[in-house]
């Protein structure tokens, strides 16, 4: 939409062509593209140079690897379970936050006083750092921490005990609740910017749609079902592909609840943290200039079907 | 690709709607009008004399549903700030006290706030320096490289305009952590990662944001051009029109970027956490994270959330003063870091 209106506006031709202006259009961009240029598309290209070398901080590149970096990652069994918990995340996480998002957004829409306040208020969460809301929630969840204390004076024990967590459950800390407290955590924080994209979605939806629909007699339920569900697709669309792109990009809460292993027992190992765990903790730069670019592949082919999907991302 | 960035900038532009911003969001309704026809004759029909008694039995609905409304949205409010609130209370307790469920801290005390201006290594205000200092050396090269790449993307015509700007469109979908290993081979190449060339290496990771030109292309667009035709006819080179025409005129957009970019350094994890090596050179994001893996630390938790608390007071600010400029770049822009 952006480049065809950019290529085909009538205004893009009103005649003050001329070596001038490219001379300006070029002095212009030089310096900021030339660094985004080096420090983004060249890197890429870099990385896949690098994939290939055995390569030494010190010296580069000391000898020709070909694809075995890549085979490597195919039989290695801690990027398996990056991999595997990466998927997992996304699975859950994804629908989760979108579903809560759409819910706020619908909350928030309607014409009710003090909708700003109850906007701003959700989306608080999202501009605290990453660092500082997993370090609370780590708090939060540790096994003498508020979650605990607060189910255990609703009087829930006995309900989680049928589920078989103890009273003393160490959420983060115990390998088979640590990756769900994640999910919870970045549930929370991000809702609130789901919100916002689908809140804006919203706005495109024009009020003659619900005043037809109001005539013919539609409760909220089956308008929302009906009507502003199918209405948010190109907004389902926008935000399940930034949403896909962040959750296997999970990194920074993996990182500070699980250290550069994803501990416990690589419970929260992500495709991106043992990229970082490769380069930095190993020096195995090449091998992680590999994962970079499987991840990269697997983005882009996840992007592309969750184009076909939603059809080709029709109507924006 | 270009329609999902695209698409987001038209919907909520954080500019007038320009004339492109307001062609996408009629192109989304017209494409959408049957669609909505054929659902809604489905729906069962009112019958004509039923139409008076629906809209009174609405009225009474309607005024429980607003009911239902705002519990749902009161409660969902207070399980959001819980959280923050907790911490807060945390950090006015003893350490004993701090794993009891009390809502009063028994007794109160300023202990672990003592605690954090007095006794942290590397020192509170150094750690508040790093980090602001990172973040308005980001914040002012992403305006300044922003707006002149926006403004030529948007207005002036060379060679190769699309093609290039086709390419800023696409890094938005790269995820950032794949530049880690050649980025850091490049900056260590450089020398810089070590000493303070460590504040650079950051500074450079993050000096110019694909999603800032993007912005900053879109509200150019938005201006009339007929506004800086009257510059050039006057005489005005390219860019004394860029920089005393259109800047001036383009101030929410640079508003936007300057707000979101602080934050967005401020917050900053992945790439600090590569570069600042040395503890005098942290940032607070940086900084938390190291002070709960010393020992000692690790478990008193008042001083830990005090400085949790701490690091989050200058975002909050900007948040409360320029709620504005949050909500409709973020929705503009679609990404957040």
């Amino acid at each position: 939409m952006t480049l065809r209106a950019a290529a085909g506006d009538p205004r893009a031709s009103t005649g003050r062509s001329g070596r001038g202006e490219w001379f300006a259009g070029y002095a212009f961009i030089a310096v900021p593209m030339l660094l985004f240029l080096v420090l983004n598309i060249g890197s890429i290209v870099y990385s896949a140079y690098i994939s290939v070398f055995q390569w030494n901080i010190r010296s580069g590149a000391t000898g020709f690897l070909g694809l075995k970096n890549y085979q490597t990652a195919l039989g290695d069994p801690t990027f398996h379970r990056a991999i595997q918990n990466s998927i997992y995340y996304a699975v859950i996480w994804v629908p989760l936050t979108m579903a809560v998002g759409l819910f706020l957004a619908v909350l928030v829409n309607q014409r009710l006083r003090g909708r700003t306040f109850f906007r701003a208020a959700y989306y608080f969460p999202a501009i605290a750092s990453s660092a500082a809301v997993t370090i609370l929630w780590i708090f939060l969840a540790a096994p003498d921490g508020f979650f605990n204390a607060v189910r255990a004076a609703l009087g829930l024990n006995p309900l989680f005990a049928f589920f078989g967590y103890p009273p003393n459950q160490n959420w983060i800390g115990d390998a088979a609740t640590a990756l769900n407290s994640v999910i919870l955590l970045n549930a929370w924080t991000t809702s609130g910017t789901f919100m916002l994209f689908y809140l804006a979605s919203l706005q495109t939806i024009s009020r003659e749609v619900y005043e037809a629909a109001a005539i013919d007699g539609a409760g909220s339920w089956q308008t929302f079902w009906r009507i502003t569900f199918p209405l948010l697709r190109p907004g389902h669309y926008f935000v399940a592909t930034v949403a896909v792109i962040g959750a296997l990009q999970l990194f920074d809460q993996a990182a500070i609840a699980g250290g550069p292993n994803g501990d416990p027992a690589n419970a929260l190992m992500t495709v991106v943290l043992y990229l970082y765990n490769q380069a930095f903790t190993r020096f195995d730069f090449d091998y992680a200039a590999a994962i970079g670019l499987i991840l990269f592949a697997i983005i882009m082919t996840l992007t592309l079907i969750q184009r076909r999907v939603f059809g080709s991302a029709p109507t924006w | 690709m270009t329609d999902r960035v695209g698409s987001a900038g038209d919907a909520r532009p954080v500019a007038p709607s320009g004339t492109a911003s307001a062609g996408g969001s009629r192109g989304a309704l017209v494409q959408a009008g049957p669609a909505v026809t054929g659902d809604v004759a489905v729906l069962p029909r009112a019958r004509l004399d039923e139409v008076g008694t629906a809209v009174r039995v609405g009225d009474k609905r309607a005024h429980w549903r607003r009911r239902a409304a705002y519990a749902v949205m009161i409660t969902y409010a207070v399980l959001m700030f819980t959280p923050f609130a907790w911490s807060l209370i945390t950090s006015f307790k003893t350490q004993p006290d701090a794993v009891q469920l009390t809502f009063i801290p028994q007794p109160p005390t300023l202990d672990a706030w003592r605690y954090v201006f007095q006794n942290l290594d590397p020192s509170i205000f150094r750690l508040f320096a790093n980090s602001a200092g990172i973040a308005l050396a980001v914040t002012l090269t992403n305006l300044v490289l922003a707006s002149i790449a926006g403004y030529a993307f948007a207005r002036l015509r060379f060679p190769g305009r699309e093609l290039l700007f086709l390419v800023v469109l696409a890094t938005l979908m790269i995820p950032d952590q794949l530049r880690l290993v050649p980025v850091y081979l490049i900056l260590n190449g450089f020398g810089l990662t070590r000493g303070p060339g460590q504040y650079l290496a950051v500074v450079l990771t993050m000096v110019i944001m694909g999603t800032n030109i993007f912005l900053m292309r879109q509200y150019f667009l938005s201006i009339p051009r007929e506004i800086e035709e009257a510059a050039r006819i006057d005489g005005a080179s390219f860019f004394t029109t860029f920089s005393r025409v259109m800047l001036p005129l383009a101030t929410p957009a640079l508003a936007a970027v300057a707000i979101l970019q602080f934050q967005g350094t401020w917050n900053a994890f992945f790439w600090p956490l590569i570069f600042l090596r040395d503890q005098s050179y942290f940032t607070v994001p940086i900084a938390l994270t190291f002070f709960r893996g010393q020992g000692g630390f690790t478990t008193n938790y008042p001083p830990l959330m005090a400085v949790v608390v701490l690091s989050t007071v200058p975002v909050l600010i900007l948040y409360i003063f320029f709620q504005r400029y949050f909500v409709e770049g973020i929705a503009a822009s679609g990404v957040k870091g």
